[in-house]
């Protein structure tokens, strides 16, 4: 095809690796400039390497692609402008933003430190944030824009092990549904992807959150963690998809992508409803919730007994 | 009163006013001893008024019931802990936290500041982990509790106006069912409630999203015209059901409620999908027709591009 998104000029975050990298490198053979964001942190958020994102820059332009390269992390409202600012300044406009970046410290709740909530918190929900409001404010005077941001099945099922990741990447889908609901009348669209693919992100979920997840089986399983299909690159050509054009009216929605699979996800929406005229007392609750709301109701980790 | 909250201990923030004070209310009457914590802040989160969560202490020992108060601001960690302290000290033991406490700051995304969002995020988001932090600690100990949240369906469908807060408050609804996994098998239940209620939280929404919403009709605010008449009160008899040893395999939901209803929320459910039978990775010229004339054929789009004018009409 390599023309879907021609002309176009994109920002990816956490474009260095996994799916970002796989994201940035489609998105500039279908036609886009592409600012190549990734300050090269290890897994938890350490360290920083420069030829992380300067590498992707290099496939592109070798592969007669236009990229450049940023190496700020997305964590602050100053980095987030100067990323906008490097797409306008590099390639004259801005059309796309696609946040791919992220970081994982997980670790079971009651043994979770204050570091690795708010590192995780910040990084994806705050540095979503940083990019999605500079953008807003251009893509609402040019009046055309496509944002799409990346939520987890962590956080829509709840893996355990990662009430940081599964608190932020929940929040980046409502984050969506609400500027979707802010930027559509200036002919912008906000979707998200949650991804399950076998990234270096899945490989570092911790032994003791992986056996949990084996015991609960597959209902407990959230699709992310034991059904991981195909590879980073698999989530690509949809995410690009939904950047183009063609996918103009797509505005507020949640896509599940795994291996050659695309899923539209519901949105939330009561299922079953108790009704009354008037309040409810917590007696008739008692009485009458067991045998309506509470029949087959799925417990994700039902109690155990003391080893 | 059923007494069927009897010897139990239940901390409830966002005690002193609203859906909170009724939560506190009721668990007092139906026999809990309550910790009712509120910093008396203003909707904005400015200011403090210790009155607040005096006085609602004062109507539950007045009515023959147990409480005490508790100033502390959510947002610290160690605020966290001192409020599990404080049940522990003064009661003996914890069975029960409601995270009822929340601000806001509406603003449209292209004007939210740094300090709007952050605010929203630390109150909300992280001051329900320095909470059920600590709860989990103790209720994994002892093996049991429960744990409820707040979410909203500003976060699960999304109100215009409310990036922050939708955020927030769709992420305690992700961290609650994580907070589910990870300990209903000591026999824990974490659940999230999605109330519709009209409190000063939701008098507080300012006019431009107000009239956005209006502008939007039905698909904008969801229940926004259902709102009037709906009673902070009603939402309290739900939470103490949840609360109480009758509700012990109720775990990892979302509830919406409001007057007389009480209703599941979905989980989240493939409703559409395409797949490519040839395996590996797809190539988007095969991706594109079957995306563009199956996939996302017919969505629904929450606010259809208008002209510059803003004035109806659908570009």
């Amino acid at each position: 095809m390599a023309g879907l998104v021609r002309d176009k000029v994109a920002i990816v975050t956490g474009a260095g690796r996994g799916i970002g990298r796989g994201v940035a490198l489609l998105m500039a053979a279908e036609g886009a400039s592409v600012v190549v964001v990734d300050p090269g942190v290890s897994m938890d958020g350490t360290g920083a390497d420069q030829s992380v994102a300067d590498e992707v820059v290099r496939e592109i332009t070798q592969a007669g692609g236009r990229a450049v390269a940023s190496h700020e992390s997305v964590a602050t409202m100053e980095a987030g402008e100067r990323i906008v600012g490097a797409a306008v300044d590099s390639f004259g406009r801005l059309d796309i933003v696609v946040t791919c970046h992220g970081i994982l410290r997980d670790r079971m709740v009651f043994n979770m430190t204050e570091q690795e909530w708010d590192d995780v918190i910040a990084v994806h929900l705050k540095g979503t944030f940083s990019l999605v409001k500079p953008a807003s404010v251009l893509f609402r005077q040019q009046r055309s824009g496509k944002m799409v941001t990346f939520s987890s099945t962590s956080g829509l099922y709840g893996n355990s092990g990662q009430a940081n990741y599964g608190a932020a990447k929940d929040g980046i889908a409502g984050l969506t549904r609400v500027v979707a609901r802010e930027m559509g009348k200036y002919g912008v669209t906000v979707n998200s992807v949650s991804p399950s693919a076998a990234t270096r992100m899945f490989v570092s979920i911790p032994g003791e959150a992986r056996a949990l997840r084996s015991e609960r089986g597959i209902m407990g399983a959230s699709g992310a963690s034991e059904g991981v299909r195909g590879g980073p690159e698999d989530v690509a050509p949809f995410t690009v998809w939904l950047t183009s054009d063609e996918a103009a009216h797509v505005n507020g929605h949640i896509f599940n992508v795994a291996g050659g699979m695309v899923a539209l996800l519901n949105d939330p929406e009561p299922v079953k409803t108790l009704h009354k005229e008037g309040r409810w007392t917590v007696e008739e609750l008692i009485r009458v919730f067991p045998a309506t709301l509470g029949v087959e109701l799925y417990n994700p980790a039902p109690p155990q007994a003391t080893a | 009163m059923t007494d069927i909250l009897k010897d139990k201990v239940a901390i409830v923030t966002g005690g002193g006013r609203g859906i909170g004070r009724c939560v506190a209310m009721l668990m007092a009457s139906e026999g809990a001893s309550v910790v009712v914590v509120d910093p008396g802040v203003n909707v904005d989160g400015t200011g403090s008024d210790q009155s607040v969560a005096d006085h609602v202490v004062r109507e539950i020992t007045q009515a023959g019931g147990r409480a005490v108060a508790s100033h502390e601001s959510v947002v610290t960690m160690e605020a966290g802990e001192r409020i599990i302290g404080t049940a522990v000290d003064t009661f003996g033991h914890l069975d029960i936290v409601a995270t009822c406490h929340g601000i806001l700051r509406d603003r449209m995304i292209f004007n939210m500041t740094e300090q709007e969002w952050d605010e929203v995020i630390l109150v909300h988001l992280k001051g329900n982990f320095t909470l059920v932090k600590h709860a989990c600690i103790l209720f994994r100990q002892q093996r049991s509790g429960r744990i409820i949240t707040f979410t909203s369906e500003s976060g699960l469908i999304g109100n215009s106006g409310q990036a922050n807060y939708g955020a927030a408050k769709s992420g305690i609804a992700g961290f609650t069912k994580v907070v589910a996994r990870d300990m209903g098998r000591y026999g824990v239940t974490a659940n999230s409630i999605a109330p519709r209620a009209f409190t000063r939280m939701v008098a507080d929404v300012p006019e431009e999203a107000g009239k956005l919403r209006a502008q939007r009709g039905i698909a904008g605010m969801p229940g926004g015209e259902q709102l009037v008449g709906a009673d902070p009160e009603d939402i309290a008899p739900f939470v103490v059901y949840l609360a109480s040893e009758y509700a012990a395999s109720v775990n990892g939901q979302t509830f919406l409620v409001y007057g007389g209803e009480v209703a599941i929320m979905s989980q989240p459910r493939p409703v559409r999908s395409i797949f490519n039978d040839d395996g590996g990775t797809w190539p988007v010229e095969k991706l594109a027709p079957l995306a563009r004339e199956y996939l996302t054929k017919d969505l629904s789009n929450p606010a259809p591009p208008q002209p510059p004018d803003g004035k109806g009409g659908r570009g």
